[in-house]
């Protein structure tokens, strides 16, 4: 059947090499270039890094807040010796190692990437990407079982099978628009949708 | 009036276990009369939440101190208008606050819901008066705002300055009824499941309601954020705390639900996974309710803390057993109508999107939960705030972008490459020549380029939909504005999300410049020197003194040159050799080019018995950026310490909100009171946009 297509049938009728195919590739090729040029940050201040890394350490006597954002006196204190520190040249590492001997772990706004806390940061991605993959996975097993399976249910088969019947009569329709009027037939609308369908017959 | 309030909440606790039992049994048995009379009940505890309500107000109106909550969040020096602020200002009055919402949207919604709905009302009905019935026992037997003092003290403790400022009046308010009002579609597709309604009678219903608290929801903490930004001080606006964490995850998976009930509405898809998330919402929550009233974790927004951690607790934890034990009862009756066609259509799309929004809450979770999982498994206390959410959720909440802009486009079944290529040429090449630009003109962090890319190629997508849609109407004859009104009418729930997405892409555009190019310097001024930064010089010309007994505070006038870097060389080489990114300058006499562009007025507040300061920020917002003035303190030598930041595109982040609330209100409007337009036009624009 004509509307069975799939993600495949869309590969397979991949855009034709075209002018307009290889204008874009030179863009991104240069653009990548240029991106490649600007990713070294040049011109950034130790105030500046003073300031990207209070908002790296907590705040040990506010709930919840990092020293960039307090007014407590401890706040302003750290903020004081964040900057000493990078005066005489510390990393930002040796900075967090600093506060990080004093107080304790806790002082870092996010968990270390080393030992047990590593999982703070893997659980995240495995998340994501199971998230994903599980999408994936159910459009796939939808498009399958959906072949065979019936619809359920009394009335809404019925409104199903009027839909489809209808389905059928619009990708007809869109085949006649297309011939007359070029982008009409591709449309992003929703073909499938019984009461539009039934409106564009009356 | 105490004793009032407490009669009137022991006669909703009798009144919402009436109706629970009424309607169960009712149904059960067969009786119409006694779901008539639950349902009627129902109705009545929304009665008593507002009595309860009204005498705790009354009482702030009236100064009575013997109430503890009242001498706890009032005095008389307060500004009479905060009475509606002091009501929910505490863990008692907040949980008063949460029934009152809960109890009122709970009748509006019976009262309106549709007659075709019969069959399942008596269960939703239950569950709603089982929900109230908690509340209801909370606060007559563990929180009371009613307690009373042994002794009444000559004047209240007063409100807390933090929410003082107006946006107070609204902020709190919306969040707590956006959270409690996922109650509302839970109730009536649960009791639909339970009924064994299983068809898409619910859906409508479902929608609505979802939609209405996920806007309430969504301003209430862009509200927030923008009181945090004005009020709060710390040159921020989201600081993924714990309590907004809360907020947010209910949020995301109602976005998703909006998505993905458009699925089932159009194709009959997605049933089982539209309960799904309504569930998770609703226990998620719950969630929310046990974090802000005493969880395990540490926040800023401790207003509502307290020991009732251990009931909210076990409230959600029932919630959740009850939630998806019910889902897989009925597991079997939620099949879909029909197959996915492709990986290639809008309800695909919409299936992935679904899935990043519930990747974004996953990891917003384990964020919030991973400090206690630390504590648990190895006693080191961890920390977890905005560094780690930005990092891990910023690349996902960016690829729900993009798909924002695929998604629309797709068709629903299948797409053919044809009709990609049309679609999706225009938004590539405006993405690839938005940073093509943007590199030319030497802009710096190749992440932000790529958003900014990312971002025009969503625009794009919306304005060719709205374009192609327009044109093809003006071509029938209407003239262009008309043309896209009738568009956007034609189709108010895609239409009115199209401008919901625009606010996204707003809101998105706020979030990249403040967080990737934020310029930030600290300096201290005397009266009649100056700090500059960037192109700005701020001089201290004045300050003027506004305590009150509650308070000491004081206003700062500073005025605000737009300056050309050139005749600032020397000092600018100087600061840049020092590492500073600003630097003060003593003499107030002006440099040739200085041109005098604002007047701002940074306050700072001490507030004595809360030993607590508050400040209001002196903004000068442009729609490129903010020049933002924290007075982080007044100094006893009569210098003002100061952190200034300039945080570009900042506007746009506030600009959002009335797009965010217009859109929802459009896709929300009634279909049935679109217009018919005649018929001749009609025949030649259906095949357009809205076929």
């Amino acid at each position: 059947m004509a509307s069975r297509l799939s993600f495949v049938a869309v590969e397979q009728r991949a855009l034709p090499a075209s002018p307009v195919t290889a204008i874009f590739a030179a863009l991104l090729l240069s653009l990548l270039f240029a991106l490649s040029g600007c990713i070294k940050e040049s011109d950034i201040t130790l105030e500046q890094r003073a300031h990207q890394l209070a908002g790296e350490l907590m705040c040990p006597v506010c709930n919840g807040q990092t020293i960039d954002g307090s007014s407590a006196q401890i706040a302003v204190d750290m903020r004081l010796k964040v900057r000493d520190l990078l005066d005489e040249g510390s990393t930002n590492a040796e900075v967090r190692d600093y506060f990080v001997l004093r107080y304790g772990q806790d002082i870092l706004a996010a968990p270390e990437r080393s030992g047990f806390s590593l999982l703070a940061w893997i659980v995240p991605v495995i998340i994501v990407l199971g998230g994903i993959g599980i999408a994936l996975l159910s459009i796939k097993s939808m498009r399958k079982s959906g072949l065979e399976a019936q619809p359920v249910g009394g009335i809404s088969a019925v409104a199903n099978q009027k839909q489809n019947d209808l389905s059928d009569y619009l990708a007809q329709v869109d085949r006649h628009l297309s011939v007359g009027s070029g982008i009409k037939s591709d449309e992003p609308n929703e073909s499938g949708d019984a009461p539009a369908s039934e409106k564009a017959k009356s | 009036m105490a004793d009032l309030g407490v009669m009137a909440l022991l006669l909703g606790l009798a009144l919402s276990a009436y109706s629970a039992i009424g309607a169960i049994i009712g149904e059960k048995i067969g009786m119409a009369a006694l779901v008539v009379s639950a349902r009627r009940a129902l109705y009545m505890t929304t009665v008593t939440a507002i009595v309860a309500s009204g005498a705790l107000i009354n009482a702030f109106v009236q100064n009575d101190f013997s109430i503890a909550y009242v001498a706890d969040h009032s005095n008389t020096l307060m500004d009479r208008a905060f009475v509606w602020v002091a009501f929910y200002a505490g863990n008692e009055g907040s949980l008063l606050y949460i029934l009152l919402a809960l109890s009122v949207i709970s009748a509006i919604s019976v009262w309106f819901a549709p007659k075709r709905l019969a069959r399942s009302m008596p269960w939703t009905i239950a569950i709603l008066a089982i929900i109230q019935l908690f509340y209801f026992g909370v606060l007559a037997f563990v929180a009371s705002p009613f307690e009373l003092l042994a002794t009444v003290p000559l004047e209240g403790r007063g409100i807390n300055p933090l929410l003082t400022p107006p946006g107070m009046f609204s902020h709190p308010p919306l969040l707590m009824g956006g959270l409690i009002g996922v109650t509302i579609p839970f109730a009536f597709v649960s009791g639909a499941l339970i009924a064994g309604n299983y068809g898409d009678d619910w859906i409508d219903v479902a929608r609505v309601s979802a939609i209405i608290t996920w806007g309430v929801l969504g301003t209430g903490m862009l509200l927030g954020a923008w009181w945090a930004y004005t009020i709060l001080g710390w040159g921020g606006y989201w600081a993924w705390d714990p309590i907004e964490n809360v907020a947010l995850m209910p949020w995301l998976v109602m976005t998703a639900f909006i998505h993905s009930i458009m699925v089932q509405k159009r194709r009959g898809m997605f049933r089982m996974w539209n309960v799904a998330l309504l569930n998770i919402a609703f226990v998620l929550a719950q969630l929310g309710m046990f974090i802000n009233r005493g969880g395990p974790v540490v926040s800023v927004h401790s207003f509502a803390a307290s020991t009732l951690g251990t009931i909210f607790l076990l409230f959600m934890m029932v919630s959740l057993v009850f939630a998806f034990a019910l889902f897989l009862w009925r597991m079997p009756q939620l099949k879909s109508d029909r197959a996915m066609e492709s990986f290639v259509s809008r309800e695909a799309s919409f299936l992935i999107n679904n899935f990043l929004f519930l990747a974004v809450m996953g990891v917003t979770l384990w964020g919030v939960l991973f400090p206690v999982f630390s504590d648990l498994a190895r006693d080191v206390s961890v920390s977890v705030s905005a560094p780690y959410f930005d990092r891990v959720n910023g690349p996902v909440l960016l690829g729900i972008v993009v798909m924002m802009g695929i998604g629309p486009l797709l068709p629903w079944r299948k797409t053919s490459a044809r009709s990609m290529k049309q679609w999706f040429v225009w938004p590539i090449i405006v993405g690839l020549i938005t940073i093509g630009i943007l590199v030319a003109l030497g802009i710096q962090r190749p992440v932000a380029i790529f958003s900014f890319g990312v971002l025009a190629f969503v625009a794009t997508a919306i304005g060719e939909e709205w374009w192609r849609g327009t044109a093809a109407r003006h071509r029938s004859g209407d003239n262009w504005a008309l043309a896209w009104w009738r568009l956007v009418n034609g189709n108010r729930p895609r239409h009115g999300g199209y401008i919901v997405h625009i606010s996204i892409l707003m809101l998105a555009l706020g979030i990249i410049g403040t967080n990737f190019y934020q310029q930030r310097t600290n300096g201290s001024l005397a009266l009649g020197e100056s700090l500059v930064i960037d192109s700005y010089r701020i001089e201290y010309v004045d300050t003027f003194d506004s305590s009150r007994p509650d308070r000491i505070a004081q206003w700062a006038e500073m005025t605000v040159y737009q300056i050309d870097p050139d005749d600032y060389k020397q000092e600018i080489s100087f600061a840049k050799a020092q590492g500073s990114s600003g630097f003060t300058l003593k003499d107030s006499t002006l440099r040739p080019n200085d041109e005098l562009i604002d007047t701002i007025e940074p306050w700072h507040g001490f507030y004595i018995d809360f030993n607590m300061a508050s400040v209001r920020s002196g903004i000068r917002s442009t729609v490129v950026e903010d020049l933002y003035v924290i007075p982080r303190d007044f100094l006893a030598d009569g210098r003002v310490s100061l952190a200034v930041s300039i945080n570009p595109l900042a506007w746009w982040l506030w600009v959002s909100g009335p797009f965010f609330i217009i859109g929802t209100m459009v896709a929300l409007w009634p279909q049935a009171a679109v217009e018919r337009r005649p018929a001749r036009k009609r025949l030649k624009g259906e095949s357009e946009g809205e076929l």
